[in-house]
């Protein structure tokens, strides 16, 4: 009774999250426009039954944009988050298993990595990189794996230690067999947790970037340029920062209350 | 002791080294240079571009660019300012005072929130009280931080008329009500970040304390459950609290980017996006440097401060 | 349980009293303008006060430093530390036998640096020789390194030879000159005391600069306008260079003036009681540049004519820019004494755009809505500067007015800097963006076959002979009248080859507070301060 009462919020977010998710995902079934469609005659217009959200400077729908930007700002906080997880069990993995120089020289790189301030390092790499979307998942994503990293290697150092990998070894068990059989099973709790808290820290990190003008180019909507382009008109035409402005909030909330959740329960 | 911080101290030596050359690498390979800011005035031709290139040394080669920045960095010579020719170094002292009083402001707003939420919350864990602050406080997160920071502008600033929208004092310095007012929205906007955090932090480090062996003996003593919770579970729990505030007042250098450029704050996050927008490369080096040095020195720092302060932890 | 409710009361109880506290406490409605202090806001710190030295507009420097001449709000060249303007027909320009001229400035009397130094000849002398030393690194020696020599037969006269005929030599000296007794024998790059503090002959003095917050001016005791100027006592820049924050500062009444509101900021700023917005058609235009050598199809003139059929610079003007900035057809500016507007226009026609391209062989072959020609589609990628919300919509809409006539165009957004080294080698097809254009109407930087980088700013990649010779013609006529007809001539030249989309003039928009006398503005670089002595809140 307890344990249910525990995660009624994670669930509760779970279940907003997907609804979000799938809204997002349908976009072009749930509206009936498009969400660069221009029309110049019907600009600022404030919400209303023919346009929800309202029109923005271009008299363009604002719940249109809002749905296709967030698709955008979804698979890049998934696919970003992937990123980080890739690189940072891999690194985290080789790293813990075969220790060594190599290690030492794999930390050391991610503490250097983690002293550079993020958002600043960012910027300037994307002034060298063209802002496409794939682009931004790359760089997003290779901006946060020293944590995963630093997790799964000290996961891998703490079970390597455990007596059910000596066996392992003893009966000569390849390394490899040893590492995706035994060890990653064992630190893919931790790095679950690590890499759910990564989708919503992407979600920011692309609207903090579009902020300085280097995320997703018009006239592909997301929502951190929405808002981004809503910043002149907030006092003027409040419900064009508004709506983008709840749903990356309501993203990123929910993302997090689940993340924690499947963190606490990882503690147990 | 001495030994575990010399230690630690000199290993810090390569790893700046190597922060160096990633961050070296990455303004260069940034397209654009100090000269290109020259080209909005139609007054300058290319010949005049020409002309400062090889003047101000950036027609070298860009190895050879590195080791004169980097012998000069070690020897305290940071070099000038390719916007307005002072020494780098007298560019961002300048500008510390400013960044310096927004993070402790900032500090003290976070931790005085974090405190309550995480300490009430590990206590009634489950109750309603923990899941409305953990809620709160991952909508601290889950904002951007421009849009927050805009928003209280106009209600406080421009609707209210409370507060001053942006700036770091009134002018003449202004007394310290002036400089609260000024500073209490940018504190928030900084804050609002790291009060999630710390206090999911406490919450459950403040949960582990509440069962350790010691305070359930207290209990068993009759102590007092409020003495039993502030004395002993909380001075328990502060210490790793301190040491990740520390960590995190460092890294609070990069969440000033964007604050500092909202609020017309005239801190080294100005400075900053000043200086990449003019790609001022010196001045890039050493604020980069300097922060990745404030954080490698914080973390070490906290480490030390860890060790003396918890006896129980070996300092191997 | 009651324990903790009684720590959040008492937490939200404190919470709220220091909140209250500070409210109360703080004085934000902050005075008005007034007589004592005016307080500009304004979008980015001066990286140096030396005009010479700077990159960025001399707004603050112009209140400071006086040059001979400057420009006044309808772009004459007005005398100001010069007695007058050196003419043909006053006798102050002379042309040589040998290809050269001279320029005779006759200095203003009684006029002294703020320390008390007289001004004379001898600091225009040194100045020219300062900036055509290769010790000394200015932004720019434009025109300087064309004067061969400077004599001063007495301490109010210079004569300044140049070696050929140099048309633009009135504002030769607009950003005023070096004070000889202080920087005579110096390393002027590294003279930091002159330029964070510049000594000059102006109405206002640096009284403290704080870095990253502003500068403050204060007037000088005897100015030699006279001692009733300047009116306002004090002046104060201040650096917030957030555009969004810096208008919430004018609402808020944190700042009285800010220069260069955007336009769709001026609903806004019109709703502010207490200021109004000064609108000035400006010396500026936005435009598109068609890069020929990057994107071939662009060499094609029928291409380039039906890009501009192809788009609605009126409606973009109405909507976009809220009817704030008229459509131009062409590079020199209304307020500008060349200018005619007497030349080929091209009204919006997507039906004759059709035609054009058609014509040039572009034909959407296989449907998809976008023509090609053996094969290869008509698309090409616009560049532009990020971090300005109406050039984003601007670009969003040619884009959509281009893909009406099967023209497709992708927009990229780039950093200030990033497209400055783009443009500056080319490395871009088209572009869409402004010059600040100088007062004098000398375009052949822009527009001559020999100004294609890295020779000049021709990023158009136009060679047309004709063309080319026409402007360099003017540049070396200083015969007003003549000069005016060939300008007119290849004005009327560049809208039949369209190189480049005109679309609309860049006019300022000042705030400045409903009470201020005198204020004029200026359509040029030389910036709103020109007249700031005359500048007086009722």
């Amino acid at each position: 009774m307890k344990r249910s009462q525990d995660r009624r919020a994670a669930w509760t977010a779970g279940a907003v999250l997907l609804l979000l998710a799938v809204t997002a995902a349908a976009a072009p079934l749930l509206t009936p426009y498009v969400p660069d469609g221009i029309d110049l005659a019907n600009r600022r217009a404030a919400p209303s039954f023919a346009h929800l959200f309202g029109t923005d400077e271009l008299g363009r729908d604002v719940l249109t944009r809002t749905l296709f930007g967030a698709r955008i700002s979804l698979v890049i906080g998934l696919l970003a988050a992937a990123v980080t997880a890739v690189v940072g069990v891999t690194i985290g993995a080789v790293s813990g298993y075969v220790r060594g120089w190599i290690d030492n020289a794999l930390m050391r790189l991610t503490d250097a990595m983690l002293s550079v301030p993020r958002l600043p390092l960012l910027m300037i790499a994307a002034a060298i990189f063209e802002p496409s979307v794939p682009a931004l998942i790359i760089l997003i994503g290779l901006a946060g794996w020293m944590e995963t990293a630093r997790i799964v290697r000290a996961e891998f150092l703490s079970l390597k230690e455990q007596t059910y990998v000596d066996a392992a070894r003893a009966v000569g068990m390849q390394p490899v067999r040893i590492v995706v059989r035994h060890l990653l099973p064992g630190a893919a709790p931790a790095a679950v947790v690590a890499a759910t808290l990564a989708v919503g820290r992407a979600i920011m990190l692309e609207s903090a970037m579009s902020f300085f003008g280097v995320g997703i180019q018009p006239p592909q909507p997301s929502l951190g340029n929405m808002l981004y382009q809503a910043q002149t008109s907030m006092s003027t035409e409040p419900w064009l920062a508004f709506f983008p402005g709840m749903f990356i909030f309501l993203t990123v909330l929910t993302v997090y209350v689940v993340g924690a959740d499947l963190g606490a329960r990882e503690l147990r | 002791m001495f030994r575990f911080v010399v230690r630690r101290v000199v290993q810090a030596v390569p790893l700046l080294v190597l922060i160096s050359v990633l961050v070296f690498a990455l303004i260069h390979a940034a397209p654009g240079g100090p000269l290109e800011m020259y080209l909005a005035n139609p007054n300058v031709r290319p010949e005049d571009i020409e002309r400062l290139r090889v003047a101000l040394g950036l027609d070298r080669p860009i190895t050879e660019q590195y080791l004169a920045w980097l012998k000069g960095f070690i020897v305290g010579e940071w070099g000038y300012s390719f916007t307005d020719g002072r020494p780098v170094l007298e560019r961002l002292l300048e500008r510390l005072p400013a960044t310096l009083e927004l993070i402790a402001s900032a500090v003290l707003v976070a931790a005085l929130a974090a405190l309550p939420l995480g300490v009430f919350g590990a206590l009634k864990k489950g109750g309603w009280l923990d899941h409305t602050t953990t809620v709160v406080s991952f909508a601290g997160i889950s904002l951007p931080v421009f849009w927050v920071g805009l928003l209280l502008q106009l209600v406080f600033a421009v609707a209210l008329g409370w507060l001053p929208s942006s700036g770091r004092a009134s002018f003449g310095d202004g007394d310290l009500t002036d400089r609260l007012s000024h500073v209490i929205m940018p504190a928030i906007v900084l804050a609002a970040v790291h009060a999630a955090a710390w206090s999911r932090f406490l919450r459950s480090s403040m949960g582990t304390a509440v069962q350790q062996r010691f305070i359930l003996a207290a209990r068993a003593r009759g102590i007092h459950e409020r003495r039993v919770v502030w004395r002993h579970a909380l001075q328990n729990a502060l210490l790793p609290f301190v040491t990740v505030l520390m960590m995190d007042a460092a890294i609070m250098v990069t969440g000033a980017v964007i604050t500092e450029s909202v609020f017309a704050w005239p801190g080294l996050g100005s400075l900053f996006t000043e200086a990449l927008a003019r790609r001022d490369y010196t001045v890039l080096m050493a604020f980069l440097m300097m922060t990745s040095a404030a954080v490698v020195f914080l973390n070490l720092a906290a480490d030390v401060l860890y060790h003396i302060l918890d006896p129980r932890v070996s300092v191997r | 349980m009651t324990e903790v409710r009684r720590c959040v009361w008492f937490l939200a109880t404190a919470l709220i009293a220091a909140a209250g506290w500070v409210a109360c406490g703080s004085d934000v409605g902050a005075a008005g303008p007034s007589n004592d202090l005016l307080i500009v806001g304004y979008d980015r710190e001066p990286d140096l006060l030396n005009r010479f030295s700077t990159h960025i507009l001399e707004d603050i420097h112009s209140c400071v430093i006086e040059g001979l001449t400057t420009t006044d709000e309808n772009m004459n060249v007005i005398p100001v530390l010069a007695t007058e303007v050196p003419t043909l027909t006053n006798g102050g320009v002379r042309l040589r036998a040998d290809g050269g001229m001279d320029v005779i400035w006759k200095l203003r009397p009684n006029v002294a640096w703020h320390d008390g130094t007289p001004f004379t000849a001898a600091d225009v002398k040194f100045t020219v020789e300062a900036l055509n030393d290769p010790n000394y690194n200015p932004e720019s020696t434009d025109g300087f390194d064309r004067i061969e020599s400077v004599d001063t037969p007495d301490s109010l006269t210079a004569i300044v030879h140049y070696r050929e005929i140099y048309a633009p030599y009135a504002i030769q000296f607009f950003r005023g000159t070096f004070p000889k007794h202080v920087l005579e024998g110096r390393d002027i790059d590294r003279a930091i005391d002159y330029n964070r503090n510049p000594l000059g002959t102006g109405p206002y003095r640096v009284a403290e600069w704080k870095t990253g917050e502003y500068i403050l001016l204060e007037r000088v005791p005897n100015y030699w306008r006279g001692t009733e100027y300047p009116k306002i006592r004090r002046l104060m820049f201040k650096f917030v260079a957030n555009t969004n924050t810096r208008i919430n500062q004018l609402r808020s009444g944190e700042v009285h003036v800010v220069a260069l509101v955007p336009w769709d900021k001026a609903r806004e700023v019109r709703e502010t009681e207490g200021i109004t917005l000064h609108r000035l058609v400006g010396n500026s235009y936005e435009h598109v540049t068609l890069n020929q050598r990057e994107f071939a199809p662009f060499r094609d003139v029928r291409v380039r004519q039906a890009l501009v059929h192809a788009i609605d610079r009126e409606l973009i003007v109405n909507t976009i820019l809220d009817g704030l900035a008229p459509v131009i057809h062409g590079p020199i500016q209304p307020p500008s004494w060349a200018f005619t507007d007497e030349v080929r226009h091209y009204p919006y026609d997507p039906g004759r755009a059709s035609e054009l391209l058609d014509a040039a062989g572009w034909r959407d072959a296989d449907g998809d809505g976008i023509r090609e020609r053996d094969g290869r589609p008509l698309s090409f990628t616009l560049i532009t500067q990020a971090g300005y919300a109406i050039r984003e919509n601007v670009a969003q809409t040619l884009q959509r007015q281009f893909r009406d006539v099967g023209v497709a165009m992708q927009i990229r957004m780039i950093d200030g800097t990033a497209i400055s080294s783009l443009w500056f080698e080319g490395k871009f097809q088209a572009m869409l963006h402004w010059w600040h254009m100088p007062s004098d109407p000398e375009i052949t930087l822009f527009f001559a076959k020999d100004r294609i980088p890295p020779a000049g700013r021709n990023i158009n990649y136009i060679e047309n002979d004709s063309l080319t010779a026409l402007l360099y013609a003017s540049d070396r006529t200083v015969d007003v009248d003549e000069r005016r007809s060939l300008l007119w001539e290849a004005q009327r030249l560049l809208a039949e080859l369209v190189p480049e989309i005109p679309l609309y003039n860049v006019t300022r928009l000042d705030a400045v507070p409903v009470n201020l006398l005198n204020f004029r503005g200026n359509p040029t670089n030389t910036g709103i301060f020109w007249n700031v002595h005359e500048w007086e809140i009722r």
